[in-house]
């Protein structure tokens, strides 16, 4: 329709406006509430008919009275319903008006207690600034007091001793100990501190002072305990036998080095009582043993010297080992790993402690050194044989040089053995010396014809066997061999025990010879001599004093070989020609001359030969008493040679022109060995050259080798004729003696190349040079 | 090993101890008495030993069970010229190890009389340990184990064998008889209070405890069932070291 009409509506207002009211729509929302609120109002009428009844409408006379009468009142209703509205609002706001006239006097009552209040707030504000600040500074006071406080707690706790520690100290109820030393250790660390502090910039402060002198009384009184108490222990040490270092005794030792005086006070009390002990332990052990008797006293021992000394002596060694134990643990050393036994080194510096040690050691064993010495001595005085005294001697001279290794040079009891040692070894030799002296003096007895050495040389030989034996095994007998001072110590004794007798049995024999002039003093000296030689030979030590008795020895041998060759000469008849040729007169030939005249001569030479048949050429009745067989064909063969010898001489000088023998060779030649000298040699069974080595004259030999050869051709007819002159011999011999005699008185003037049968004065005298 | 625990407990050496014992070192010369000593205290073989010249000295202390002992041990020249010296070292000991050398059949021939020398001179309840030394060289063994201890047995003394040369069994002779002498005090047979006896309290204070009590070794017994059944089960010829 709309659209129908809209070209011919469109311009109609009416239209328009009838379309605009018809669309409108009451539909809406406000229109619905404006009409809900209009029908309250109205529509609800008898309900509520004093509201709208009000304005005189009473029920309705007809439908829609009331709503037409209700629409033609709206406005006045509405305007009455406003101003009852207005008045009421009127009414209330007067009172809200005067509530709040109420009000405002109470804010203002308010403001002005306000004010009042702040007024005072702020006299209060500016009041308590004052405190505020001094409350402040209080606080500040009491940080720094605090600080204070604390700086000093630590500061006092560092440089003071605390009661307890203290007491540590002082107190004779806290022992000796940990708590004791901590509370020393913390003492000496204050001062160490405090001294590091007094040397500051400003010197010492009064404190610093006060800190020093308090600690050091502590300190006084901390040295003190240690002293009462260590004295005391030491007082204590070794008492029951015990020798053990007891807790806290090294640690003292080791503090008291800081004040040696104490530790010298300490030290003295603990030698003192060392002393005492060691010695009352010494005279325990000698004299009563162990518990019950066992191990037995030492001195039970007594009657064996050996054992005796020897027992108190490894008593003494292992004391000392004991004492020097308990003094290495008491001050602390460590032990150098070092067998007891074995050398120290004593030229190496040392320290305190081991001074110490060794000046305790000393002191404790000194005592012992008096009863120790007495018994020794006593025991090596009361002894009668020279051998226990020796090997007594020896044991003390091992011991001396184990302590010399041990506890030094100079320690007392060192000395002591030494000086014990020496006694000893005097009095030995002193024994030894006179047991010497008087065999020695022992005449020989006349009437024996023996000539061994007598019993009481083999007597004595025995004892010095013995003493051999004793020093080849002896304790001083390291593996290096005897050290050159014991060994030429032993040289002495050697001197005294050989020399007097050796010297006796030469002086007694030729006593004995003038008695007996047959009896042989000096195969029986020579004998004496070598029986001592031998016994001596198997000692390696002895090397001197046999070389020195082969020197008397050779010299005697000489003298005999002489003798014996003067004696061969004799036999042979040979000797009176011999000493003519060997010095023929300067003036005249040796024909001329009564003894080697030709008939002499020739007699001579017949003796010879026989001689060279007897059985004296390989055996010696005379030497056979010598008991060193060897030395007896040395000197037979050293004999024989030299005859040898002369009768080559003899030879040579019957051959020279100028002694005019007729016919020489011929004369030589009559007997045997026909002037050969090697024949004689052949005979005695000599080798070519053997007999060079004693003689000096070679040149001639060969010469007379020469001669002997010449005649060569004749030897063997002659040798068949020797036995059938043996007639002629005891004449001969007879001549021998006289010529003898002769000779010696012409001996006196000339040199002494002929000898004589006298004991010789010179060989007597070189023996005894030997002494 | 067997004795192998007795080396963890000896190697230290302390300084306190609960008891002295002297012992002495006895046997003919060469047998390796100063070299066992030697190992003992220094824990290695002396080369070149020289013979030694009459007696020397050395201290160690050793641990057993609980018990702390030191020993004082002389140690004697066997060369018969020191005999004489060294005989008066046996006064008073407590324990002697007798040595022989088990490739020297003198050495072992002689072992009666250095007992019998022993037991005169030393201490009344000495107690004996015979040490077979040289046990490295079995190669040249000339005396048989089994005889050895068929001496031992007879005449009451402990044996063992033992090596210086390689350390073998060389703290046990000593330890064996520190531990006897220990059963002999804690069997009241030994009172080290007395002098002569050859062992010694070493602490003061110990002493009062032990001279109150005799129970205080109690740890002792145990260690000695254990020992005996050590020495019955050990066979020398089980070497292992």
């Amino acid at each position: 329709m709309e659209s129908a009409t809209s070209s011919t509506t469109t311009k109609n207002p009416i239209s328009l406006r009838l379309y605009k009211v018809l669309s409108t729509s009451f539909d809406d929302h406000g229109t619905r509430e404006a009409l809900q609120t209009l029908s309250e109002l109205y529509g609800i009428a008898p309900a509520n008919g004093e509201t709208v009844g009000g304005d005189g409408v009473e029920g309705e006379a007809y439908p829609g009275e009331y709503a037409a009468k209700t629409r033609r009142n709206l406005r006045r209703d509405m305007e009455n319903k406003l101003a009852n509205g207005s008045q009421l609002f009127l009414t209330a706001l007067a009172e809200v008006d005067e509530k709040l006239n109420d009000l405002q006097t109470h804010v203002k009552a308010m403001e002005s207690a306000c004010a009042d209040a702040e007024t005072q707030l702020a006299s209060t504000n500016e009041a308590s600034k004052v405190v505020l600040e001094r409350a402040g500074n209080l606080r500040d006071e009491r940080q720094d007091v605090e600080d204070k406080k604390s700086i000093i707690s630590l500061f006092l706790a560092r440089f003071t001793l605390s009661e307890s520690e203290a007491e540590a100290i002082t107190s004779r109820d806290v022992p000796v100990g940990p708590r004791f030393f901590e509370a020393i250790d913390k003492t000496e660390r204050i001062r160490q501190d405090c001294r590091v502090l007094m040397a500051g910039e400003d010197g010492p402060t009064k404190a610093g002072i006060d800190i020093m002198a308090s600690t050091s009384t502590h300190l006084e009184q901390g040295f003190d305990k240690i002293l009462r108490w260590i004295s005391n222990e030491f007082r204590q040490v070794g008492k029951d036998g015990q020798l053990d270092v007891m807790p806290g005794m090294s640690e003292c030792i080791l503090r008291l080095k800081k004040r040696p005086e104490l530790l010298t006070e300490a030290l003295t009390i603990l030698s003192s009582t060392r002393q005492t002990s060691l010695l009352s332990s010494f005279i325990t052990a000698l004299t009563r043993g162990g518990p019950s008797g066992l191990p037995r006293p030492i001195e039970l021992h007594a009657h064996d010297p050996m054992r005796y000394v020897g027992d108190m002596l490894a008593w003494v060694h292992q004391a000392i080992a004991a004492e020097r134990e308990f003094l290495e643990t008491l001050f602390m050393l460590k032990g150098d790993g070092r067998m007891v036994g074995s050398a120290r080194d004593f030229e190496s510096a040392k320290g305190e402690e081991e001074e110490w040690i060794q000046e305790l050691m000393d002191l404790a064993v000194g005592k012992i050194c008096v009863p120790l010495k007495n018994r020794v001595l006593q025991t090596v005085r009361s002894q009668e044989s020279s051998i226990v005294s020796y090997k007594i001697a020896n044991l003390l001279q091992f011991y001396l040089d184990m302590m010399r290794r041990t506890i030094g040079p100079d320690a007392l009891l060192t000395k002591t053995l030494s000086e014990i040692t020496d006694t000893s070894f005097t009095t030995f030799q002193t024994s030894i010396e006179a047991h010497s002296q008087g065999i020695s003096q022992v005449p020989l007895d006349p009437d024996d014809p023996l000539l061994t050495p007598p019993h009481l040389i083999l007597d004595h030989a025995q004892i010095l066997r013995e003493i051999m034996n004793v020093y080849q095994s002896s304790v001083l007998d390291d593996e290096d061999g005897p050290t050159t001072s014991a060994a030429s110590s032993f040289d002495k004794i050697l001197d005294v025990v050989i020399d007097p007798v050796a010297l006796g049995c030469i002086a007694q024999s030729e006593e004995k010879m003038r008695l007996r002039p047959k009896w042989d003093a000096k195969v029986y000296a020579l004998n004496c001599l070598t029986y001592f030689q031998g016994l001596l030979e198997p000692y390696p030590f002895t090397r001197a004093k046999q070389d020195q008795l082969s020197k008397v020895i050779e010299g005697r041998v000489a003298e005999l070989i002489e003798e014996h060759f003067l004696d061969l000469m004799k036999d042979s008849g040979l000797l009176e020609v011999y000493i003519v040729s060997k010095s023929p007169p300067p003036n005249e030939p040796l024909s001329r001359h009564p003894a080697t005249e030709p008939p002499a001569l020739l007699a001579a030479l017949h003796t010879f030969s026989l001689f060279l048949n007897s059985p004296t050429i390989v055996h010696s009745p005379r030497l056979a008493n010598l008991t060193h067989l060897s030395l007896a064909s040395t000197i037979h063969r050293a004999a024989l040679g030299r005859v040898a010898k002369a009768y080559g001489v003899v030879c040579s000088e019957v051959m020279k022109e100028g002694n005019r023998y007729e016919a020489a060779a011929t004369l030589l030649g009559s007997e045997r060995p026909f002037g050969r000298v090697y024949l004689v040699r052949q005979i005695f069974g000599m080798e070519e050259g053997e007999e060079s080595e004693s003689e000096e004259e070679s040149g001639e030999e060969s010469g007379e080798e020469e001669s002997g050869e010449e005649e060569s051709g004749e030897e063997e007819e002659e040798s068949e004729e020797e036995d059938g002159k043996s007639e002629g011999d005891e004449d001969d011999a007879a001549d021998d003696d006289d010529d003898d005699e002769e000779e010696e008185s012409e001996d006196d003037g000339r040199a002494s190349d002929v000898p004589v049968s006298r004991p010789h004065p010179v060989a007597a005298g070189s023996s005894k040079r030997l002494v | 090993m067997p004795f192998n625990d007795y080396d963890a407990d000896a190697t230290e050496l302390v300084e306190t101890y609960d008891f002295l014992m002297k012992y002495i070192v006895i046997g003919e010369a060469g047998a390796g008495k100063s070299c066992l000593l030697h190992h003992f205290t220094h824990n290695s073989f002396k080369d070149h030993s020289q013979h030694t010249i009459g007696v020397e000295f050395s201290s160690r202390t050793v641990k057993l069970g609980e018990k702390r002992i030191k020993l004082q041990l002389w140690d004697t020249a066997g060369q018969e010229r020191f005999r004489s010296v060294t005989r008066s070292y046996y006064r008073g000991a407590a324990g002697a190890i007798l040595v022989y050398d088990i490739t020297n059949r003198s050495s072992f021939l002689n072992i009666s009389r250095w007992l019998a020398d022993a037991r005169a001179l030393a201490s009344p309840h000495l107690v004996v340990v015979l040490v077979g030394n040289k046990s490295d060289r079995e190669e040249d063994r000339e005396v048989e184990w089994s005889e050895a201890s068929r001496w031992a047995a007879e005449n009451d003394v402990h044996f063992l064998e033992a090596s210086s040369l390689s350390g073998e069994n060389v703290e046990a002779p000593f330890l064996l008889a520190a531990r006897a002498i220990l059963l002999a005090i804690e069997s009241g047979s030994l009172d080290p209070e007395k002098p002569g006896s050859g062992v010694s309290y070493g602490d003061r204070a110990l002493r009062r405890v032990n001279s109150s009590s005799r129970l205080s070794f109690g740890s002792l017994s145990a260690g000695r069932r254990r020992g005996n059944v050590k020495l019955r089960s050990w066979d020398p010829r089980s070497k292992c070291c």
